[in-house]
């Protein structure tokens, strides 16, 4: 563990003097943004500390700790009484396109549900609001099927496009959980105005709700409707937590180690603003920084 | 394996690693690439993309017709919608001008002309603007079908706002008491009605409901008791000395301390999510880009 | 007592369709009968009117219809405001909508004003297309469109939405990006609106900018005004009402409030007695 962090330690060394020599560059040859050049040491340290420990996760046997997330502990859950129940699962990829990272993160998380309803066989229910959304959820859930040697259970209209328009699409997804009653109904991607009356048309139906989404201001709805969220960063968690992967636990554990230090390093920034403010100097690390 | 797996990855790597250099390099190429070429090549793709899910749309409301499954009914009236729509929207202009005036059809336009001796010829909208040009038929279903609508979708909000307060804002602990509050602070403080709301009645609620918790905690009514009536004498001597005004002190005054929950507490937790999610885009993001995910094409 | 307990616990297991009817009165009523409720400004929406105060008379502002039929009854309030305040001003109008619906809220909106009587009780508006205001119309794109109009407008508009060329309108002959605006402003309902503009438009280019947000959003983009990346906001329908009353013109903000406080008392009510039936019963089954 201390070598890793002495190979962090050099590794911000390396890059930072590496940021330097790029904008210490002649002007004939100089095509880096010097003013961007904090930004660019954060970004080489965030890969450097991922690639890092997804490497040290591959060679390693030992199990990397994940704390539990009862949300996403409550997917499977929520899949068994469905079975039980008879009813449908219903799943809401976000009204976003794939440009957005939280709907590609709403489609990978439908990979690992689809799975769960092939194994336990039962109906899964896709309304997608983009085409391009609709093709990708439509191959992610085709293989979860094959994967589980159910291909004769998969039916590709179990993914369908309803329409662009946000509250045409709140109208519609709806109306299916009021006349087809899913046992459980996920939310997960990127959502906005909807995101209650999805939520509060699943209660009165008495449906279990997991929603997971990044968008901050529907946290909250979710969060007073849904009997499980996951809010921004266990969303993004949540293909590493089903999947149980190594690579992409390591993936969790690099942003852990980032946040440590953008903690440190805003209790600098903290602290260079009070000298400055207070006149005890003239050194300001956010505007040097050019931030 | 090659197309399916190795291609895809090496085109998200690839696009990815460019538009993410495309920030720190100084190069005209790849900042026009990243800052609009890429975005463009998206909404073509999504734009041509929107066929394959009309085209889907329209096969399952077909299938529920013509099986009669239940409710086919609707399914015949979103199809008249859809093929509504798509008509007047590219093939009818609906909005013909003669001066300031304007018809539906060509024919009405013209025969205007000649009912009114005018020697101005009919002027047909473009197309492109006649989706929005006052008179025309796309015009008219946008205010008068789909405007409401929409309007009426949103509208529910309100409704379930108030079914999920009631249920869900329970004081079962701490966390939800502060929750509970700091909610029906910010609910009254931000309208009109909250700024009517003098800051006495607030610290007299304020000592009433520290009474009642002393009663709870302590069981001793007569300390609870005590506590009310000082607090309340307390109150009311400094209440005749200021001269009762309803904003001061302005810590009991709800909109000003509405605005100090937004802009303190609330602000800094906003911050944190913020920055959390930001990690977590930042993170996947990466995972993406090198190749680490692949669930998003079926692995 | 135990009567008084019992209606409470009633009340708090009460239907919701219930609350829904309560909800729909505590709306309607204030609407059909108005009633007039002081309005405080906050020092947001005080920042926000100074801002646009502090725009050189005569400029060229571009304003952004960001927002749909839906959110219609927030934003579009604000927007009338600050198109009114704005040509009171003697500013010329560049109006551009990152949303599809956008451009029939702008025409709405200038038809609104068009025909009103200035304060002054004298004159309407009477502003004239190509002189006052330009509606250059909707381009899709979202965070693309602000980012052709920071570098060259005329990558994103060629013609304006009557199909008009540019460069055969006077009034663009002085406009080659945002930089030559001397104030930005967007009223937005979420995606694409304010977060953009912020990170595409009024940062990149240093122009001055604000925007009128719903009060959902308020908690995302209040960091923005806290830092100065936008003078002032307007918050919802509070903050258009706030607005409204700044530059002396009630309008449908003012009216609603009336509306909403009432609405908000229900639920606060409703809140109450939700918690006192939950106080009660965790009693009563302590008891057994």
């Amino acid at each position: 563990m201390n070598n890793k962090y002495q190979v962090y330690a050099g590794g911000i060394v390396g890059i930072l003097l590496f940021t330097l020599a790029l904008s210490a560059l002649p002007e004939s040859l100089n095509f880096f943004r010097e003013e961007k050049s904090a930004m660019f040491a954060f970004t080489l340290t965030v890969i450097m500390i991922m690639l890092y420990e997804v490497r040290l996760a591959k060679s390693s046997s030992e199990d990397i700790f994940l704390r539990t997330i009862p949300g996403l502990k409550a997917v499977e859950e929520a899949v068994g009484r469905s079975t039980e129940m008879g009813r449908p699962i219903l799943y809401v990829p976000g009204i976003m396109d794939m440009n957005e990272v939280e709907t590609v993160a709403g489609v990978v998380v439908l990979g690992h549900v689809a799975n769960m309803t092939a194994q336990y066989e039962t109906e899964l229910d896709v309304p997608v609001a983009r085409a391009i959304v609709m093709q990708s959820a439509r191959q992610v859930a085709k293989e979860a099927y094959m994967t589980q040697g159910r291909p004769e259970m998969y039916n590709e209209d179990m993914v369908h496009y309803v329409t662009d328009d946000q509250f045409a699409y709140a109208a519609a997804v709806n109306g299916i959980m009021q006349r087809d009653e899913p046992a459980a109904c996920l939310y997960m991607g990127k959502f906005f105005a909807e995101s209650l009356l999805f939520a509060e048309t699943g209660n009165s139906i008495g449906a279990i709700q997991i929603a997971g989404t990044g968008s901050q201001t529907q946290i909250p709805f979710f969060v007073t409707a849904c009997d499980y969220t996951l809010m921004g960063e266990e969303f993004f968690a949540a293909s590493a937590y089903l999947s149980k992967e190594p690579e992409l636990i390591a993936g969790i554990t690099a942003q852990d180690i980032i946040k440590v230090l953008l903690i440190g390093f805003i209790m600098l920034a903290i602290v260079s603003r009070a000298f400055f403010d207070l006149g005890l100097t003239d050194f300001n690390l956010i505007t040097w920084l050019n931030l | 394996m090659l197309l399916k797996r190795y291609i895809p990855v090496a085109i998200v790597a690839f696009f990815g690693a460019l538009t993410l250099s495309a920030w720190f390099i100084d190069n005209e190429t790849i900042e026009t690439f990243a800052n609009d070429d890429a975005t463009q090549f998206f909404d073509i793709i999504a734009a041509f993309a929107v066929f394959l899910g009309a085209l889907n749309l329209l096969k399952l409301q077909f299938i529920k017709v013509l099986k009669q499954q239940s409710e086919w009914q609707y399914s015949a009236i979103a199809i008249a919608s859809f093929f509504f729509a798509f008509i007047i929207g590219f093939f009818i202009r609906g909005a013909y001008f003669v001066g300031e005036d304007v018809y539906f059809s060509q024919q009405a336009a013209e025969e205007a002309v000649v009912a009114m001796n005018s020697s101005e010829t009919v002027r047909p909208v473009d197309w492109g603007a006649h989706v929005q040009t006052d008179g025309s038929l796309f015009q008219w279903m946008f205010k008068y079908i789909f405007s409401p609508l929409s309007a009426t979708m949103f509208a529910l909000l309100a409704f379930f706002v108030a079914s999920a307060s009631f249920r869900a804002f329970r004081a079962r602990n701490l966390e939800a008491s502060l929750l509970l509050v700091a909610g029906i602070i910010i609910m009254l403080g931000r309208v009109p009605v909250g700024s009517l709301i003098s800051s006495w009645l607030i610290m007299y609620i304020v000592a009433f409901s520290v009474g009642f918790g002393i009663n709870a905690y302590t069981r001793n009514r007569n300390m609870a008791l005590g506590w009310v009536l000082g607090s309340f004498g307390l109150i009311t001597g400094l209440g005749f000395t200021m001269g009762w005004p309803i904003d001061q002190p302005a810590i009991f005054y709800l909109p000003a301390l509405q605005e100090w929950i937004y802009l303190v507490p609330n602000l800094a937790g906003s911050r944190a999510i913020l920055i959390g999610i930001g990690l977590g885009i930042v993170a996947t993001s990466l995972r993406y880009i090198f190749g680490l995910e692949k669930s998003y094409l079926g692995e | 007592m135990k009567f008084l307990e019992d209606i409470i616990l009633k009340l708090g297991a009460v239907d919701r369709r219930f609350i829904f009817i309560l909800i729909g009165l505590a709306v309607l009523i204030p609407l059909l009968t108005p009633i007039s409720l002081p309005v405080r400004e906050t020092p947001t929406t005080v920042k926000f009117y100074e801002g646009i105060e502090s725009i050189p008379k005569n400029s060229k502002v571009l304003v952004s219809f960001d927002y749909g039929p839906s959110t219609r009854p927030e934003i579009h309030p604000m927007n009338v405001g600050v198109l009114r305040h704005m040509l009171r001003n003697g500013n010329t109008i560049y109006i551009s909508c990152l949303w599809p619906d956008g451009i029939y809220m702008a025409l709405d909106a200038l038809e609104e004003i068009t025909d009103e009587v200035n304060p002054d009780n004298k004159s309407t508006f009477n502003i004239k297309e190509y002189e006052d205001y330009i509606l250059l119309g909707y381009r899709p794109g979202a965070e693309a469109v602000i980012k052709g109009l920071a570098s060259d407008l005329r990558k994103v508009y060629t013609v304006d939405a009557n199909g008009r060329f540019i460069d055969d309108i006077e009034m663009m002959d002085d406009i080659k990006n945002l930089n030559d605006f001397a104030y930005i402003y967007s009223g937005s309902a979420g995606y694409p609106g304010t977060f953009e503009w912020v990170k595409y438009g009024g940062d990149p280019t240093g122009v001055p900018m604000s925007s009128g947000t719903t009060s959902v959003q308020v908690n995302e983009v209040i960091p923005y005004v806290q830092t100065g990346q936008l003078i002032g906001l307007l918050a919802g329908m509070p903050g258009a009402a706030e607005y409204e009353k700044l530059i002396a013109v009630p309008g449908i903000a003012i009216q609603g409030m009336a509306a909403q406080s009432f609405a908000h008392i229900v639920i606060v009510i409703f809140i109450v007695f939700g918690n006192l039936a939950f106080f009660i019963k965790q009693r009563r089954d302590r008891k057994y």
